[in-house]
């Protein structure tokens, strides 16, 4: 339940035309105190709520920050220790150099970036077929693409990357970016969300004089701003942290991701903890970035999804 | 409109940022083989991470201008899979490591190697340890480099503080009472007597090679006694419990580096571990070598052990190239390169061990001394068909028996009878 | 965005599965129809062919394979049902199937609820809420490595938090979580779905993102409660994002597995050992390629008729 319409009402008697009276003005604020009352004891109520539960909700990541400052064989201790002994902030220094941190983030970035983008693309055009257009065997077809979700990845990969030698793909970028692109994942995700756009929308395009194509650029598209930036985020975190895609099909080092580089401090009988967890913390920063950027979107959507008219 | 300009600008840079890396930005490009010389493909593990195949390719290539070698590097937590899939591709790396003896089997069993008799008979069977291991009915489809066997690892100075000698001779019984007494508790910190890691076959494997049985069989009576042992030193709290250990991924390194457990049994690859921690002043313990814990106190030493070997993919570009490598690095050559850094090769005469011991930071006591030359080593787990099956059905009992879910006897019968059912089909 | 005022929005929103305009003439409706064929083709054929290319045909390979044996080096053979009659023989196939199932039935609503809930709860204009919406997602993109110790280290029976704040309330046997067999699932479940809830907390925000103002207000014009409006507005608009959260979350819950093999390896023993793993170990684990594309092919058809169900189940509210 959105508070907007709270504040909707809480702002109109401000919009009418015509300077309110002094006598008006005090009538509507006394009326507003105690509801603004009620809304800030709830607001204080939510905010304690969340921030409990944002402490429970950060106590991993918070394990993972003491770690990445410690030893590799202070890391894990029984018990654990939540604070570190000693400091080592030399470990945000070493992994710079001690794996090509920098180059594996370079790459992960352009995989995710590529990915999202046609993910998106492709994907918001399927729904759009798959929701809006009617033709024959458009539904079975739909099935088949959910099927195939059901699947897990360890059943056909190897098939898959029989295929992907046979077509000299195996050892490039180009491998992750056409088995992960053209997934069905967003096609569902984006035809859902278009069948909550009623079809009079489309009609009234059609009847204005625009194409199809044209529908679904000017009127579909900007329609679905939270869901396209929810698949868009929700690509980008999944091909980010992707480790056995790129670790079946990167083999030269130059091309590995930051999920690679941090399995490399796994060594045979033991691993290094702290640079994973180091690692980890780094490669947290930019997916927080682009959520806190893209979650925007969800506070755009209220204003514009409204059918105000 | 700010903020949507803001955003799509942090796109822009993201992406051109990340669009730097269409080339793979982690490297330069692979350089084409100079002219002239041979590349030879080797599939290895985290390279950067385990420098014995650094040592071995710079001294290779050192005696043999004309080869260029290249490591395919595969992460070492799922190397077995990652091969299994580019073999099932036709792959065409040429020198394909074998990190254990049960995928050994596999590849060897599926025809995916080269038999190599030859290589074998040239580096002699006689010194290289754990040869006997690749011996499927009179052929050879791989040679060992590197062997790595297990033996006690000790804190010296908490022995002394306890005032206990040294472990020499050690029957399980004593191994018991002095972990026993090595455990003490002092301002809310544990010390432990012993760690044991959750492998089985700190358990299992230690049984079967000092009782000679075979893990494969279907019938694990042999395994009753380690059991106890092993639940007895847990009850009593002279080693962490197998739960804790296992769901906190506890790292055997940790506990003796920090000085939490005076005593380990594990296995010769962790020397050159320490000795590295050690002269980067991660740890100040005091470390020495024992041999294992034996049934008897009549000074033989009996262990078990794992050979870690190179073999020849049968789609190989390179075949006599690979050949020649490998007879190198199971030879003399070999061995001298990887023993410099601390690791153990498969190669073993007086010569190598006397300057093995020579390392920077080695124990050199007698009693070191002798826990490197063990009587006997046994294969961590024998070289069959069946041994991946089983492996999968002993580590799930283990887990078991060892959070104490099952009764020792309750879980050896249910071993036994999974193995005999599942995997011998009876 | 063009603004024209459309009458009859309102009310259509709640109606998910739109009818199309009914047909007009005959012969103009052949043409159209054969008109949409290609119009809708053109829309899905850039993700269609990247689909059937690399996801169909490998998929589709994988379950011919379930026929045969492969070894990955000699040719296949043809074998028939025997991989079916192995694994219905098997007694790691039944366990493993039970604890995917379990694991699906606890993940699955527990993980939607609390998802709807807190999507609720971070849907309004608060100070800062950006932040706590990113809080909520933390779990989801912490390493699975630190989710794994952390958590384990809570559910420790002997000295974790959770038992001895069980211990405090008077419970006298705590239970031994991930160290015992009966209680590992319960513990792998309440882990993943702390996990999972932010993901799918965000896919609800966007569901509510477009429940127009306009019915709520509607509804208090009407003098409807919260509640009442919570399960006469904000519900029915969601069905179509529910249908997609359950079907992913069903999904995804019979394909575990990274969660599985970093917290417990399917231990202890096989107590949460789930299908996907079984597939793993068998297949690139074992070199049974044969085998384990039999046993996908068993899940492809469980998780698949279990999304038919629940298809035919939203097509029928519809109604």
């Amino acid at each position: 339940m959105t508070n907007m319409a709270e504040d909707l009402k809480a702002e109109a008697p401000f919009l009418t035309p015509g300077a309110p009276t002094a006598e008006d003005r005090r009538r509507t604020e006394r009326k507003r105190s105690p509801r603004e009352a009620k809304k800030r004891t709830a607001n204080m109520v939510i905010y304690g709520v969340l921030v409990v539960l944002v402490v429970a909700l950060m106590v991993p990541f918070i394990w993972m920050l003491s770690s990445s400052l410690k030893e590799n064989n202070q890391v894990l201790t029984v018990p654990i220790q939540w604070i570190p002994q000693e400091f080592v902030w030399s470990n945000y220094t070493d992994i710079w150099t001690r794996i090509p941190m920098m180059g594996y983030l370079q790459n992960s970035l352009y995989l995710a970036v590529i990915i999202t983008c046609l993910q998106v693309l492709t994907g918001s055009l399927a729904a759009y077929g798959f929701s809006k257009v009617r033709f024959p065997g458009r539904d079975v077809l739909f099935l088949a693409y959910i099927g195939t979700i059901a699947v897990p990845w360890q059943a056909y990969m190897v098939p898959q990357y029989i295929m992907m030698q046979n077509l000299g793909l195996t050892n490039s970028f180009n491998a992750l970016i056409l088995l992960q692109a053209f997934g069905a994942f967003g096609v569902f995700l984006m035809r859902q969300y278009y069948m909550t756009i009623p079809d009079e929308l489309c009609e009234a395009a059609r009847i204005d004089g625009l194409s199809e194509y044209g529908i679904w650029a000017r009127v579909i598209l900007p329609l679905s701003k939270p869901a396209l930036a929810s698949l868009a985020l929700l690509t980008f975190v999944n091909t980010w942290n992707d480790y056995m895609g790129p670790f079946i099909y990167l083999t030269s080092n130059r091309l590995w991701t930051v999920q690679l580089g941090l399995r490399s401090f796994v060594g045979q009988f033991d691993a290094e903890y702290a640079m994973i967890m180091t690692g980890s913390v780094i490669s947290v920063i930019p997916i927080l970035i682009i959520f806190l950027i893209g979650q925007r979107y969800f506070i755009q959507g209220i204003a514009t999804s409204g059918m105000k008219g | 409109m700010k903020r949507t300009t803001l955003a799509a600008i942090a796109l822009a840079v993201t992406a051109g940022l990340g669009l730097t890396g269409c080339a793979g930005a982690a490297g330069p490009a692979e350089p084409q083989a100079a002219e002239g010389k041979t590349r030879l493909t080797v599939s290895v593990w985290n390279y950067e991470g385990t420098p014995e195949f650094k040592a071995l390719f710079d001294s290779y290539e050192a005696a043999n201008p004309n080869i260029d070698i290249e490591p395919v590097d595969i992460l070492a937590d799922d190397y077995p899979q990652k091969v299994t899939t580019m073999l099932a591709g036709g792959d065409t790396t040429d020198v394909l490591t074998m990190k254990n003896v049960i995928d050994y089997s596999r590849y060897a069993n599926n025809g995916q190697l080269q038999e190599i008799n030859s290589v074998v008979d040239k580096v002699g069977k006689d010194n290289l340890a754990g040869i006997d291991a690749f011996n499927m009915d009179g052929k050879y489809f791989a040679a060992p480099y590197r062997q790595d066997f297990w033996l006690l690892y000790y804190n010296k100075d908490l022995f002394k503080a306890a005032g206990i000698d040294d472990p020499k001779d050690l029957t399980w019984e004593k191994y018991t009472e002095i972990a026993k007494k090595l455990s003490t508790e002092a301002d809310g910190k544990k010390t432990y007597g012993t760690y044991h890691h959750i492998w089985r076959s700190v358990v299992q494997a230690i049984a079967a090679a000092q009782n000679g049985a075979d893990q494969n069989s279907g019938d694990y009576g042999f395994m009753e006694d380690q059991y106890n042992t092993a639940l007895d030193l847990q009850k009593s709290g002279a080693t962490l419990d197998f739960g804790t250990a296992k769901s906190q991924k506890t790292s055997y390194r940790t506990m003796f580096e920090s000085g939490q457990a005076a005593m380990m049994p594990m296995g010769t690859w962790y020397i050159a571990g320490i000795l590295q921690a050690k002269k980067d002043g991660k740890t100040n313990v005091n470390w020495g070598l024992a041999p294992m814990p034996q049934k008897n106190d009549d000074g033989k030493v009996t262990t078990f052990g794992s050979p870690t070997a190179f073999a020849v993919n049968k789609n190989a570009s390179h075949s006599d190239e690979a050949k020649k490598f490998i007879e190198w690095a199971a030879g003399e050559e070999g061995a001298k390169a990887i023993s410099k850094i601390g690791v153990v090769p498969a190669l073993q005469n007086d010569a190598i061990t006397s300057e093995y011991f020579k390392l920077d930071g080695m124990p050199t006591d007698e009693l070191s001394k002798k826990a490197f030359t063990p009587d006997t080593t046994e294969l961590e787990m024998p070289v069959s068909d069946k041994s991946a099956a089983t492996d999968k059905i002993l580590n799930q009992e283990h887990d078991l028996i060892m959070v104490g879910e099952r009764s020792v006897s309750d879980g050896i019968a249910e071993m036994g009878k999974r193995v005999t059912s599942e995997v011998l089909g009876k | 965005m063009e603004e024209r005022p459309v009458t009859g929005a309102v009310i259509m929103t709640t109606e998910t599965i739109p009818q199309a305009p009914a047909p007009v003439q005959s012969r103009g409706n052949r043409k159209q129809a054969r008109r949409n064929t290609l119009i809708g083709w053109t829309f899905i054929l850039p993700n269609f062919l990247g689909f059937l290319a690399f996801t169909l045909i490998p998929v589709v390979a994988a379950f011919a394979l379930s026929f045969m044996e492969w070894t990955s080096f000699s040719a296949p053979k043809w074998i028939g049902l025997a991989n079916f009659e192995r694994m219905f023989a098997s007694d790691s196939f039944w366990i493993a199937l039970r604890n995917t199932v379990v694991y699906a039935l606890g993940h699955v609503p527990l993980t939607m609820a609390l998802a709807l809930i807190l999507a609720m709860l971070l849907n309004r204009k608060l100070k800062g809420i950006g932040f706590f919406r990113v809080a909520i997602f933390f779990p989801y993109i912490t390493s699975l490595v630190a989710v794994a110790v952390v958590w384990n280290m809570l559910f420790s029976p002997d000295s974790g938090p959770i038992n001895q704040f069980l211990g405090a309330i008077g419970i006298a046997n705590p239970p031994g979580w991930t160290s015992s067999s009966d209680w590992a699932m319960p513990a792998v479940i309440i882990t993943s779905v702390w996990r999972d809830m932010g993901y799918y907390m965000v896919l609800y925000l966007a569901g509510l993102q477009a429940i127009p103002t306009e019915l709520y207000e509607a509804a208090e014009v009407d003098g409807a409660s919260a509640w009442q409006r919570f399960w006469n507005v904000t519900i029915p608009s969601l069905r179509p994002t529910t249908f997609f959260v359950v079907v992913m979350l069903t999904v995804s819950s019979f394909k575990v597995f990274d969660l599985i093999v970093v917290m417990t390896n399917g231990g202890p023993g096989r107590a949460t050992t789930v299908l996907s793993q079984l597939i793993y170990q068998e297949g690139i684990g074992e070199g049974k390629f044969g085998y384990s594309s039999a046993i996908s092919l068993v899940l492809f058809i469980i998780v698949l008729t279990v999304t038919v169900l629940q298809f035919k189940i939203q097509q029928r509210r519809e109604r």
